[in-house]
């Protein structure tokens, strides 16, 4: 029986990891700017393209493969450090305060812009490169062999999530964007300089949607249409999880992949649908997603 | 180019749009009445309109005669081209793409198409089809191009069909397989330069039921569309024919353009089937490959990539050997017939010069469709005694046209225009000389065995296959 339950579990869990890294930065990014971000797609892709191009490039060098594996995080880090504080100060800041229709007329303006960006930068087909899944080899579980890199993306998911849960609560950054969020006019009144909360936020939700990008790109690649994609399931996840909220996003990446799997496997016709189901009959009981509440701003 | 009595009969109809085409018919005539157009047929009145009628009929018949006799040879001749040369699918669009731009070249080298330089106009399909009807709708009707090689996605060939029809544009399908295409509708401007779906999935199930006389269970996982689901119902029908108790552990159908298969693949690898027979194809294959291979599905079970040749430079060196590969027709370039082609054996000595690779099968898909193309044209030109074909005279000529390719023959038969060519099947072997697999054991089923006759239903044509069938056919093998 557990032989045969294995590979559900293993194949839920290495779908979830995927889903969450799709859809955590654009959770973060709502918490903190209330700005529901379209672009989040982009830099999705931005991330994947990025990650690829350099691995690309250190393969083609001749240097170690091993070093595509830092590459998957320093591609996302460049990828944040450049278009997180260039977003949220050229344009996003504009739009604090607005009618939120006009904060998704904007990340939408910023998403076309950025999809015409990649043709333009990274040409127009699919770009693709394996080394770091090749690095970690096989393993069988339950009678079926797995790639190990599916393994290390399920950790790597945790890590994340832990991560995210200690930076907000125990360093100093995170409790200033706690406080920021819970009450945005208080905390400038107290001196916290929220314009910077504000950008650093948004960069760390870009660095997440570049990440989750990298991480993804060694596996399936990366081609015009990635961002679009990406952004419908992030909302989805995000919409089942609550807005807002890192481990509702973690919840709802774990639901969505096992429900994906099982009708995967149980189910084939129902696959491409099933996020959406998911999502249609958890808003119908709890219209502000698993972890959302009403009132209270939470993160 | 129109001729000046074509562009003067244009010119007076839009002037004269109310009067002109008003007179044309008695329903109009009346219609003219009530708005006052012509106030009656009396006195001088009435002879205006006499000689007037009687101007406009000559004008018309001039436009019409000018139109059937004199078409004008152009200063260049435009072909739109309709391929995918963006995201996913531009994996397999591409190679099409570049092999047109050689053909081209080559043919204007050599004097152009009946001492016309052809200028080839290039659609993306990657756009949608709404977009790429778009694209087709204002091509055929600017004048820009006289004949069209559309279209590589089927869905897209569907939609373009009934507008070529309406067009009067010669349309010629380069890869799209869909046997729906001529299957109920009559085309006079469309035909197709390829195989269908039914020789070419067909030519694969029979393939595997040669490599693997004793199988007993298959696994399906096919892009969610039209291609993939017809491509199912026809491998499945083939083996049923043959071995009906053949069961089907896994059809599995995710999106086109889903990227990440790792879950279908191990739901396949938990049913542990004989065969895993796929049609993905463009970068859907290559990740599929990519996601599978190092899993070991290709060792466990046959694994059947009825696109495979596609890929086998860019991924084939992850599969093991013995894969069955598919060619959809016979674009192979180490064919024995592509071999002894010293035309062909140029064209990929450029490929590989210029773009680094050696041609695919969608490649030489593009490049006999071209090839199709100017044959059709020769053949109306000579018809009509070297003056140039209108678009009447080259969907004629195209009717029942016979060519011979860079891999073989094409013929467009009248019954239905559809193409008829043979099918090379094959399975992955290691090469010596290239970092690649080629395709060993192959085989080349002769079109006209593995087509059903037109009028036919296909699937029913399918079912009623036997041993005595299968007797006929070459072996594994026969064409190395």
């Amino acid at each position: 029986m557990l032989q045969a339950l294995m590979p559900l579990l293993v194949d839920g869990l290495a779908n979830a990891a995927l889903i969450f890294f799709v859809a955590v930065g654009l959770s973060l990014v709502f918490s903190v700017l209330r700005i529901l971000n379209v672009a989040h797609g982009s830099f999705y892709a931005i991330g994947a393209y990025a990650s690829v191009s350099l691995s690309l490039w250190i393969v083609s060098a001749g240097l170690s493969p091993w070093l595509t594996l830092p590459a998957l995080a320093v591609s996302a880090a460049i990828v944040a450090a450049i278009l997180g504080p260039a977003v949220e100060r050229g344009f996003l800041r504009w739009t604090y305060g607005r009618p939120e229709s006009l904060q998704i007329l904007v990340t939408f303006a910023l998403f076309l812009i950025f999809e015409d960006l990649q043709k333009l930068v990274f040409g127009v087909q699919s770009l693709y490169q394996d080394a770091p899944v090749q690095l970690f080899g096989t393993s069988e579980i339950g009678g079926i062999l797995y790639l190990n890199y599916q393994l290390v993306l399920i950790a790597l998911a945790v890590l994340v999530v832990v991560a995210l849960r200690l930076l907000m609560s125990y360093t100093r950054f995170g409790k200033l964007m706690v406080a920021v969020v819970a009450d945005p006019e208080v905390s400038q009144a107290l001196g916290i300089d929220t314009r910077r909360v504000y950008m650093a936020a948004f960069t760390l939700g870009v660095f997440l949607a570049a990440f989750g990008g990298a991480l993804a790109s060694p596996t399936v690649g990366v081609a015009p249409g990635t961002g679009p994609e990406a952004i419908v399931l992030a909302f989805a996840v995000a919409a089942i999880g609550g807005l807002g909220q890192i481990e509702g996003a973690a919840l709802a990446a774990l639901v969505v992949g096992v429900v994906r799997v099982l009708a995967i496997y149980f189910a084939p016709e129902f696959e491409a649908v099933v996020p959406y189901l998911v999502m249609l009959a958890v808003l119908l009981v709890r219209p502000y997603g698993l972890f959302g509440s009403v009132r209270v701003r939470r993160i | 180019m129109r001729s000046p009595a074509v562009a003067f009969a244009i010119n007076v109809r839009v002037k004269y749009h109310n009067t002109f085409l008003f007179r044309a018919s008695g329903t109009q005539s009346a219609e003219a009445n009530r708005n006052g157009c012509w106030p009656g047929a009396e006195g001088y009145e009435g002879v205006v309109m006499q000689v007037w009628k009687g101007l406009a009929g000559a004008l018309a018949l001039a436009a019409l005669l000018g139109h059937a006799s004199a078409q004008e040879k152009p200063k260049e001749l435009g072909i739109g081209v309709f391929t995918f040369m963006s995201g996913g699918p531009a994996a397999y669009g591409m190679p099409a793409r570049n092999a047109a731009g050689l053909i081209f070249d080559g043919i204007n080298a050599a004097g152009g198409i009946g001492g016309v330089p052809v200028k080839p106009v290039y659609v993306d399909e990657g756009q949608g089809t709404d977009a790429v009807v778009s694209e087709f709708r204002r091509l055929a009707t600017s004048g820009e191009v006289s004949a069209m090689i559309a279209a590589l996605s089927s869905g897209n060939c569907l939609a373009l069909a009934p507008i070529a029809e309406q067009l009067k544009m010669p349309t010629v399908a380069w890869n799209c397989d869909t046997h729906q295409l001529f299957l109920k509708d009559k085309y006079d401007y469309v035909y197709r330069a390829n195989s269908s779906t039914i020789p070419e999935f067909v030519a694969t199930a029979l393939y595997v039921l040669d490599k693997k006389p004793d199988l007993k269970t298959v696994a399906i996982i096919n892009p969610d569309y039209a291609f993939g689901h017809d491509a199912a119902q026809i491998f499945t029908a083939a083996l049923k024919a043959f071995k009906p108790d053949v069961e089907f552990v896994a059809e599995l159908f995710p999106k086109l353009g889903a990227s990440n298969y790792n879950t279908e693949i191990s739901r396949i690898m938990a049913a542990r089937p004989d065969v895993v027979f796929t049609n993905f194809w463009g970068a859907d294959l290559e990740n599929f490959v990519r996601q599978a291979a190092p899993r070991g599905l290709f060792r466990n079970s046959q694994g059947v990539l009825s696109v495979g040749e596609a890929v086998l430079q860019s991924v084939g060196s992850q599969l093991p050997d013995g894969v069955i590969i598919g060619v959809l027709g016979d674009g192979w370039w180490q064919s024995p017939v592509a071999e002894k082609n010293a035309a062909a054996q140029k064209f990929v000595a450029d490929y590989q010069a210029k773009f680094q690779a050696y041609p695919v099968f969608p490649s030489f898909k593009m490049a006999n469709t071209i090839l199709a193309l100017k044959a059709a044209y020769e053949k109306a030109i000579a018809a009509k005694g070297g003056a140039w074909p209108t678009a009447e005279e080259l969907s004629a000529a195209l009717d029942g046209l016979t060519v011979e390719t860079l891999t073989g023959g094409l013929t467009i038969r009248s019954e239905d225009n559809d193409g008829l060519v043979d099918q090379i099947v094959g399975v992955t072997a290691k090469s010596d000389k290239y970092p690649f697999p080629v395709i060993g054991e192959m085989v080349r089923y002769p079109a006209e065995l593995v087509t059903p006759p037109a009028g036919t239903d296909p699937i029913a044509w399918i079912g009623s296959l036997d041993k005595d069938f299968l007797a006929k056919l070459p072996k594994p093998g026969s064409a190395q």
